[in-house]
C-alpha cells in the first residue's frame, strides 16, 4: 500500500501544483514533500522482508501504450529538431520493442519487488529530492518565465520523483524500460528548460545518449526473453547461466550510460546549462543514481570475469574523471566530474558483490546524495545571490556570506574527510580491494586506480576550498549579505542529515568511537575554541611575501591534461567496454 | 598508561630527534653544528616573540595542522587502524595546505601547490604500505603488526619504496622541493611567525615521530631489529640528504609514481602469488 502511495502521489502532486497560485503552490509543495519523506521513512521502519506486488493486466496494456507514445515522441523530436542520432536511436528502439512484444510469452514473476535497496533509494529520492524541490520554489521565482512554466518546473520535478519511486521498486524489465525512458524524458525537458540554443543542443545530446541505454535495455530484454524465457529481474538473476551473460552486460551498459561513465560523460556535463536545481536533482537524488542501483540489483548475477571487469572499468573511470576534473575551473563542471567519478566507484563496488562491498556502495550512495545536493544548492545560491560561477571568482566570499562558506566547506569536507559517511564508504572500499588481491591481480589495479583517484578528488575539493578561505581583511563587514530563508532552511536540513549520518555510523559501529569523534572534534570544536579564546587580541600584519612588492593575482592551481591524455582516456574506456562484450562472448 | 605518557611526550621526542639530526648532519659536513637542545631554545625564543598574524584562519589552520598530526601520532602509538591513520595523516597535511592558501603570498601558494603535488606522489605508496600489512595479518590493526614477527624479508621492495616516502615527508634532499628554502623560502610555512610558527615547527617534529613509528612496523615484534632499522635509516636519510641535489617537482612525481609505486605494487603481487 505504502509503495503505491509513493508511486502515485507524486503524480497527483504534479497535477496539483501545476495550476495553483504562487502561495498555494509553495504551501502545497512543502506539505507534499513532508508527506513523501514521512511515507518513505515509515516504509523503511515497518518493512523487514521483501514485498512483492502484481499489477493488473490493464495497467500493462496502458504501459505498452505509454511506451509506444514515448518512443514515437522521441522519433518526432529527432525529426523535428533534425537530429539524426535521436531519430535513428528512437527508430531502432521502436523496432526492438516491437520484436520484444512479438516474442512475448515469458514466465512472469511479481511486477514490484521492494527489497532493502529499494527502501534505501526511497529515502534518497524522497528526502533529498524533496528538499531540492522546496529549494527550487525560491530559485525558480527569480527566473523570467511565465507562471505556468514555473509551475511546470515544479510539476516535472514531482513527476520525476514519482517515476524514480516506481523505478526502484520494479521487478519487470519491460516496466523498467518504460521508467528508464521516462527519466530520460524528464531530463530532456529539464535540461532544455531554458529553451535557448545551448540548452536545446545539450538536451538533445542527453536524449540520444540516454537512448543508447534504452536500446541496451531492449537488447537485454530480447535476449532474456529468448534464452531465459523471462522478463523479470529476479528470475533472470536466479537462473543466470555464467556461460551466457549477454542480458546482464547489456543492462550494465544501460547503467553506464545513466551513470554518465566515460565515454558517456558528455550528457551529464551538458546538463549544467539547466537551472541549478536540475543539476542538484540529477546528480544527487534521481537519474544518475539509477546506475549504481542497477548494478547493485544485478550484482548477484555477476561473478568471475564480469565482476572483475566492471570493477576495473569503474575504478578506471573514477581515476580518469578525477584527473580530468583537476583542469576545470567552472564550479558545476568540477562537481559534475566528481559525481561521475564517485558513481563509477559505487558501480565498481557493487560489482564486487561481497557483503562489505555492497554495504560500502550503499553508504556511498546515501551520503554522496546528501553532500552533492548540499553543494549544488550552494552553487545556485552563489549564482542567484552573488552572481558567481567560476571558482576563481569566489575569492573573498568569506566577506560576503560566511554562512555559504560554511556550507561549501561542510559539503566538501563531508565528501572526503572522516568522520563523514563518504569517507567511511571509501574506507570500506579499500578494505574490499585489499581483501581481493589474493584472488586476482585485477584488485591491485583497482586499488591503485582508487588510491590515485581519491587523492585527486581530495586535491580537487581543496582546490575550491582554498579559494573560499582567502579573506580580504580590508573589506570588513560592509559587504555582508543575508541569503534567502528558503535557501538557508534547505541547506541546514541537508547539513543536519549529514550530522545524523555521523551519529548513525557511531551507532552502527562501522568505526571505533575515537576514530569518529577525534576528527569530528578536529574539524568542528577545536577551531571554534581557539578562535574564541586566542585570537581576539593578536595583532594583524600584512603578508611578508619575502619582501616582494609586485602586485600578484593568485589563481587556483590547475593541472593541465593534454589532449593526448584525454584521447587515451577515451580510447581506454572504449576498450574496457568492448572487452566486456568480447570477454562475455568468449 | 605508558601509551598515554608516550603520546604526551611525542613532541618532545620529536624535538630531540630533530636536534640530534642537526648534530649528525653537521658532523657529516665537518661542522660543529648546534647543541642538541637547539630546537627547544628556538621554541623559547619563538614563544617570547610578539604574536603577529596575517589572518585568523591562517593562524588557526597552522595550529590545527599540529593538533591533527598529534592525533595521528596518538592513533599510531595506540595501535589503531593503519589505513585510517594514513587517511587521517592526509587530513593533517591538508590543514597546512589550506593555511598556506589562505594568505595572499606567492611563496606560500607555491609551497602549498608543491605540497599537494607531493601528496599525489606519496599517498598511493602509504596506501599500499597499509594494504601489505593487511595481506600479512588479515587486518589493518597496528597492534597485530606489533604482535607478529618481522616481515621485512617479504616486504623488501615495499621497504625500499617506503624509504622514498621517508625522504619526502622529512623534507630531505633530493625530495624537498615542497619546502625548498633557497627557491620559495620555506613554501607553505613562510607566512607564519612567532608562536604560530612554533606550532608549524613542532608539527615537523611530530612528522619525524610518525614516519619513524611507521618504519618500526617493518620490525614487527622484534625491538632489536626496530632499533637497528631506525639507526640505519636515520643515518641513510641524512647521508642522502647531504649527498644529493634537489629534484624538480615533476621529476619527483615521475620518480615516485614510476619507481616507488612499481616497487610497492610488485611487492603486493609477490605477497599474493609467490
Amino acid at each position: 500500500m505504502l509503495t503505491q502511495i509513493l508511486i502515485l502521489s507524486p503524480l497527483l502532486f504534479a497535477l496539483a501544483v501545476l495550476f495553483a497560485g504562487v502561495r498555494l503552490r509553495n504551501i502545497l509543495t512543502v506539505v507534499f514533500v513532508v508527506f513523501l519523506a514521512g511515507v518513505s521513512l515509515v516504509h523503511l521502519l515497518f518493512i523487514n522482508e521483501p514485498l512483492r506486488y502484481d499489477l493488473p493486466h490493464e495497467l500493462h496494456t496502458l504501459f505498452f501504450f505509454f511506451d509506444a507514445l514515448l518512443l514515437l515522441f522521441f522519433l518526432y523530436v529527432g525529426i523535428a529538431k533534425k537530429d539524426p542520432l535521436v531519430a535513428s536511436l528512437a527508430a531502432s528502439q521502436i523496432v526492438l520493442y516491437a520484436a520484444v512484444k512479438f516474442v512475448n510469452g515469458a514466465v512472469g514473476s511479481s511486477d514490484l519487488l521492494i527489497d532493502n535497496t529499494s527502501l534505501m533509494m526511497y529515502l534518497i529520492v524522497n528526502i533529498v529530492g524533496g528538499i531540492i524541490v522546496i529549494y527550487s520554489l525560491k530559485y525558480i521565482e527569480s527566473e523570467e518565465f511565465s507562471r505556468l512554466k514555473k509551475n511546470g518546473f515544479i510539476a516535472v520535478l514531482f513527476f520525476f520523483l514519482g517515476v524514480m519511486n516506481f523505478l526502484v521498486g520494479t521487478n519487470n524489465i519491460e516496466i523498467f524500460f518504460l521508467l528508464f525512458e521516462l527519466t530520460t524524458l524528464c531530463s530532456y525537458i529539464l535540461i532544455g528548460y531554458r529553451k535557448d540554443t545551448i540548452s536545446t543542443q545539450n538536451a538533445l545530446r542527453a536524449l540520444w545518449m540516454n537512448q543508447i541505454g534504452g536500446v541496451a535495455i531492449l537488447a537485454a530484454l530480447l535476449l532474456a526473453l529468448v534464452s531465459y524465457k523471462t522478463l523479470s529481474f529476479d528470475l533472470l538473476i536466479a537462473n543466470i547461466d555464467t556461460a551466457y551473460l549477454f542480458p546482464i552486460v547489456f543492462l550494465l551498459l544501460a547503467a553506464f550510460v545513466k551513470g554518465a561513465a566515460i565515454p558517456f560523460e558528455k550528457w551529464l556535463l551538458g546538463a549544467m546549462v539547466a537551472p541549478t536545481p536540475v543539476s542538484a536533482i540529477l546528480h544527487s537524488a534521481t537519474m544518475v543514481k539509477i546506475a549504481p542501483f542497477l548494478v547493485l540489483k544485478l550484482s548477484p548475477a555477476m561473478s568471475g570475469f564480469l565482476s572483475e571487469a566492471v570493477m576495473l572499468f569503474g575504478t578506471f573511470v573514477f581515476f580518469a574523471a578525477s584527473l580530468l576534473a583537476l583542469s576545470k575551473n567552472y564550479f558545476k563542471e568540477i562537481l559534475g566530474l566528481s559525481t561521475i567519478a564517485l558513481l563509477s566507484f559505487m558501480m565498481a563496488l557493487a560489482a564486487i558483490g561481497t557483503q562489505e562491498a555492497i554495504l560500502a556502495a550503499s553508504i556511498l550512495m546515501v551520503f554522496h546524495a546528501l553532500s552533492k545536493a548540499l553543494l549544488f544548492l550552494q552553487l545556485g545560491i552563489l549564482e542567484k545571490e552573488f552572481h558567481l560561477k567560476y571558482v576563481n571568482d569566489i575569492e573573498s566570499l568569506m566577506s560576503y556570506s560566511p554562512l555559504v562558506v560554511f556550507f561549501i566547506v561542510f559539503g566538501f569536507a563531508s565528501l572526503t574527510l572522516p568522520p563523514f559517511g563518504v569517507f567511511i564508504g571509501k574506507f570500506m572500499a579499500f578494505e574490499s580491494f585489499a581483501a581481493g588481491i589474493q584472488e586476482s591481480p585485477v584488485f591491485l589495479a583497482a586499488l591503485l586506480f582508487s588510491a590515485l583517484g581519491s587523492v585527486f578528488l581530495t586535491i580537487l575539493y581543496f582546490k575550491v576550498l582554498t579559494k573560499v578561505f582567502v579573506r580580504d581583511m580590508s573589506l570588513g563587514d560592509s559587504k555582508r549579505k543575508e541569503i534567502a530563508c528558503t535557501y538557508k532552511i534547505t541547506s541546514w536540513a541537508l547539513s543536519v542529515l549529514l550530522g545524523v549520518g555521523i551519529v548513525w555510523s557511531l551507532a552502527q559501529r562501522l568505526f571505533g568511537m575515537w576514530e569518529i569523534l577525534i576528527p569530528a572534534l578536529l574539524i568542528g570544536v577545536v577551531p571554534l575554541l581557539l578562535y574564541v579564546f586566542v585570537l581576539q587580541n593578536a595583532q594583524r600584519v600584512k603578508e611578508y611575501n619575502c619582501g616582494e612588492k609586485e602586485e600578484v593575482v593568485l589563481n587556483m592551481y590547475y593541472l593541465h591534461t593534454p589532449s593526448a591524455v584525454q584521447k587515451t582516456i577515451l580510447i581506454l574506456s572504449l576498450v574496457f567496454l568492448g572487452s566486456l562484450f568480447v570477454g562475455v562472448a568468449l | 598508561m605508558i601509551e598515554i605518557l608516550l603520546i604526551l611526550l611525542a613532541p618532545v621526542a620529536g624535538g630531540l630527534l630533530y636536534g640530534f639530526e642537526r648534530v649528525v648532519r653537521a658532523r657529516m659536513q665537518n661542522r660543529q653544528g648546534p647543541p642538541l637542545l637547539q630546537p627547544f631554545y628556538d621554541m623559547m625564543k619563538l614563544i617570547d616573540k610578539q604574536t603577529l598574524i596575517v589572518n585568523p584562519t591562517h593562524a588557526l589552520l597552522g595550529v590545527m595542522h599540529f593538533v591533527a598530526l598529534w592525533a595521528v601520532v596518538a592513533f599510531t602509538i595506540m595501535g589503531g587502524n593503519l589505513l585510517y591513520i594514513v587517511f587521517l595523516h592526509l587530513l593533517a597535511s591538508l590543514f597546512l595546505v589550506l593555511a598556506a592558501f589562505s594568505v595572499k603570498s606567492i611563496f606560500s601558494h607555491l609551497g602549498a601547490n608543491r605540497e599537494l603535488l607531493s601528496m599525489i606522489a606519496y599517498e598511493p605508496i602509504l596506501v599500499m604500505f597499509a594494504v601489505a600489512f593487511y595481506m600479512l595479518n588479515g587486518s589493518f590493526s597496528i597492534d597485530a603488526v606489533r604482535a607478529n614477527p618481522s616481515a621485512l624479508g617479504s616486504l623488501l621492495f615495499l621497504f625500499l619504496a617506503f624509504l622514498f616516502v621517508v625522504q619526502l615527508k622529512l623534507k630531505k634532499s633530493p625530495f624537498d622541493a615542497a619546502k625548498a628554502h633557497q627557491e620559495i623560502v620555506g613554501g607553505a610555512e613562510v607566512e607564519f611567525s612567532g608562536l604560530f610558527f612554533e606550532f608549524v615547527y613542532m608539527a615537523l617534529w611530530l612528522e619525524y615521530v610518525f614516519v619513524y613509528l611507521l618504519l618500526m612496523l617493518f620490525a614487527g615484534d622484534n625491538i632489536l631489529l626496530g632499533g637497528i632499522l631506525f639507526c640505519v635509516v636515520f643515518l641513510l636519510v641524512n647521508l642522502v640528504d647531504n649527498a644529493t641535489a634537489r629534484v624538480r617537482m615533476e621529476h619527483l612525481i615521475k620518480i615516485f609514481l614510476g619507481i616507488a609505486v612499481s616497487l610497492a605494487a610488485l611487492n603486493l603481487l609477490g605477497l599474493a602469488y609467490v
